[in-house]
């Protein structure tokens, strides 16, 4: 198990955070996830600069990202974490209220490992963050470059 | 378009200037003025061009015209004085000839010598000569003739005492013409000739003085309308010039007009739909929310919920839910609008056949009689032709789910090389006809939503995407009998 491993959510909209966070929460794995609230502080997470700078290094199971986010949008993120030879192996989940073809082309077209648009719905979006965060944060095996994490 | 329509109702009074120069004279014509002004005003462009040019060709025949008959007078007149010299000429010599016919039969007379007689008969002869080629000279003239025929009766008296005197001579000698010859026999008749031929010779002078000022009052009109004439021709053509010009640059600017219209159009389009789509995505967030949050909050407070709050908490959920469903369309709707198209060629049969598949979890349980024509292969973009039906299709099948047995119909209608018109007729609650222009519109119903659910965007996608196709929809419907919708598509590909 990766019990270790965090769950990156970037998400700028608490209400949307805290939703998400509900969801995951009846699976049990709302503590593994760190909230970042643009995509500025996604990347400080990533290279553990700013309020992340003393956090354990590693590198997170999985990165949900919202694509209109203040400072630094989504894709921007994106384009950092596989321009980045450390940071690209990381599973990227794009997490977002558009369903656009330009927004999917792009993504897509920049490494994202999945695009899952938000259901309206809340029961829709329930079983669709459970899914996510169970699949991603539990079953799937992540990258071996990730596991070297320093304790 | 102020400063187009201003521009275009000056026209006509800057356009009348040109080809009419009569009516920009100021005093006494202000009533001819607008009249004339009116019929210019009615004629387009064209014509007001071949209305010009044929005033300048009727300019240019009627000056030719009239240069025409004033040279044919001046070369008559010409030729008339050629002939009046001529006159005069024969005239002089008649009365030399008739002189000297006098003068050497006297003096035969007198001498006896014949050389005088052969001067004398020589003369007498030219007499024939002499008034045939003066009557040729003067046939066009009877006054002149009249004094001619006199003059030649004279002539012949003149001549005829004077052979009778020679005759004498040669019979009874010098003495039985002894008076005659120091008078003369013809004396009295030669004072007439001279005097008929001072007549003559006069009229044929003052004639050429007429003629002389005649052609010199002609020549003179011939230049003065030549220089009007080109005058007026230059005017005309000026105007005709002003009007082409005038037209080129209107349409010049109109292509420039039309152009930046175009331009700002689809830079309206662009924003419109920027923003469509911002507001779609920025509206899904509270909804999500409200959904989100009446979900935990039923959850927080399950036990203590009683029936109408459990309802309330439901209504909340469904209403954001219907909205989430009017936002989805509309970003569909609006994707509609902007999406790349494609141009293949599409098999409508496989649609449609498609559609059904798709549709049968729907129809489970309603009893429709379909009827499906072979339908055939048109232009367009087959994702975009299959919205078209599927709405047409859904449509017809919701709106027959009243009817114990619907009956659906799927065809063609007049096939032709140049359009092709498709219909989805139903036996269903059908409609008035009198909102059959609201229907395509976007977020119409027809229907109140307890009747039939839909949020009202599918036949305007319709009409979104057989536009974008070339093409026209319209519908045909009776209350409660059924309605049928058509689609009319170009046959060939257009590059829109």
């Amino acid at each position: 198990m990766t019990t270790a491993k965090p769950i990156l959510l970037a998400e700028d909209n608490p209400r949307d955070a805290e939703l998400a966070l509900a969801a995951m929460e009846a699976e049990h794995i709302s503590e593994k996830v760190v909230l970042c609230h643009d995509g500025a502080e996604v990347l400080d997470y990533l290279y553990c600069r700013g309020q992340f700078k003393s956090r354990l290094r590693g590198n997170p199971a999985v990165v949900f990202l919202d694509l209109k986010m203040p400072k630094v949008n989504g894709l921007e993120v994106l384009r950092t974490i596989k321009a980045d030879i450390n940071l690209r192996p990381i599973p990227v989940v794009m997490l977002t209220s558009s369903r656009e073809e330009r927004d999917l082309a792009e993504s897509y077209a920049l490494g994202a490992n999945a695009y899952v648009v938000k259901p309206v719905e809340f029961h829709k979006f329930l079983s669709a963050v459970k899914e996510l965060g169970t699949f991603w944060g539990v079953i799937n095996e992540p990258p071996p470059e990730s596991c070297r994490s320093t304790h | 378009m102020d400063a187009a329509s201003n521009h275009q109702s000056q026209t006509p009074f800057l356009g009348a200037e040109g080809p009419q120069p009569s009516s920009s004279v100021p005093a006494g014509s202000s009533g001819f003025y607008p009249v004339s002004v009116g019929w210019f005003h009615g004629l387009t462009i064209e014509q007001r061009v071949l209305a010009g040019f044929s005033l300048v060709f009727v300019g240019i025949l009627i000056v030719s015209g009239i240069s025409y008959h004033n040279m044919n007078i001046l070369l008559t007149n010409r030729g008339l004085d050629g002939r009046s010299h001529d006159t005069i000429q024969l005239l002089n010599n008649i009365d030399v000839a008739m002189s000297e016919a006098e003068d050497t039969h006297r003096r035969y007379l007198v001498t006896g010598e014949a050389s005088y007689l052969e001067a004398y008969q020589k003369f007498a002869k030219q007499k024939l000569t002499f008034t045939a080629y003066l009557n040729d000279l003067i046939r066009e003239s009877p006054e002149q003739q009249q004094r001619a025929g006199l003059l030649d009766r004279m002539m012949d008296r003149q001549l005829n005492a004077e052979s009778k005197a020679i005759a004498q001579f040669q019979e009874g000698g010098f003495r039985a013409v002894k008076k005659m010859a120091f008078e003369g026999a013809g004396k009295r008749e030669l004072g007439v000739i001279h005097q008929i031929i001072t007549e003559m010779d006069l009229y044929e002078r003052q004639a050429v003085g007429r003629r002389v000022v005649e052609s010199a009052a002609g020549t003179r009109n011939t230049i003065v309308l030549l220089g009007i004439g080109a005058l007026l021709q230059l005017v005309l053509l000026a105007g005709v010039y002003y009007l082409i010009r005038h037209d080129i640059t209107e349409r010049r600017r109109v292509a420039g007009e039309l152009q930046r219209r175009g331009e700002l159009l689809e830079a309206a389009n662009k924003e419109l739909e920027a923003f469509s789509y911002s507001v779609s995505h920025d509206l899904r967030a509270p909804l999500r929310h409200i959904d989100g949050y009446a979900a935990l909050l039923r959850r927080a407070v399950e036990h203590s919920l009683n029936d109408k709050a459990t309802r309330y908490l439901q209504t909340i959920s469904d209403s954001a839910k219907q909205m989430g469903q009017l936002i989805d369309d509309l970003l569909v709707f609006s994707r509609m609008g902007r999406q790349e198209m494609l141009h293949t060629a599409v098999n409508l049969d496989q649609v449609i056949k498609n559609i059904l598949s798709d549709l049968r979890l729907d129809l489970q349980g309603r009893e429709i009689s379909w009827t499906i024509a072979a339908l055939p292969e048109v232009q367009g973009d087959p994702a975009m032709l299959r919205q078209v039906f599927m709405n047409l299709i859904a449509n017809a099948v919701k709106f027959t789910s009243t009817r114990p047995i619907a009956t659906i119909e799927i065809g063609v209608e007049r096939p032709s090389s140049t359009e092709i018109v498709l219909f989805v007729r139903d036996n269903g609650v059908g409609f008035d006809m009198q909102y059959a222009p609201k229907l395509f519109g976007v977020f119409q119903r027809l229907h109140r939503a307890d009747e039939f659910e839909g949020t009202g965007i599918g036949l305007a996608n319709v009409r979104r995407i057989v536009h974008r196709h070339g093409g026209r929809t319209w519908a045909e419907g009776v209350p409660d009998k059924g309605a049928t919708f058509y689609v009319l598509l170009p046959s060939r590909r257009r590059d829109s």
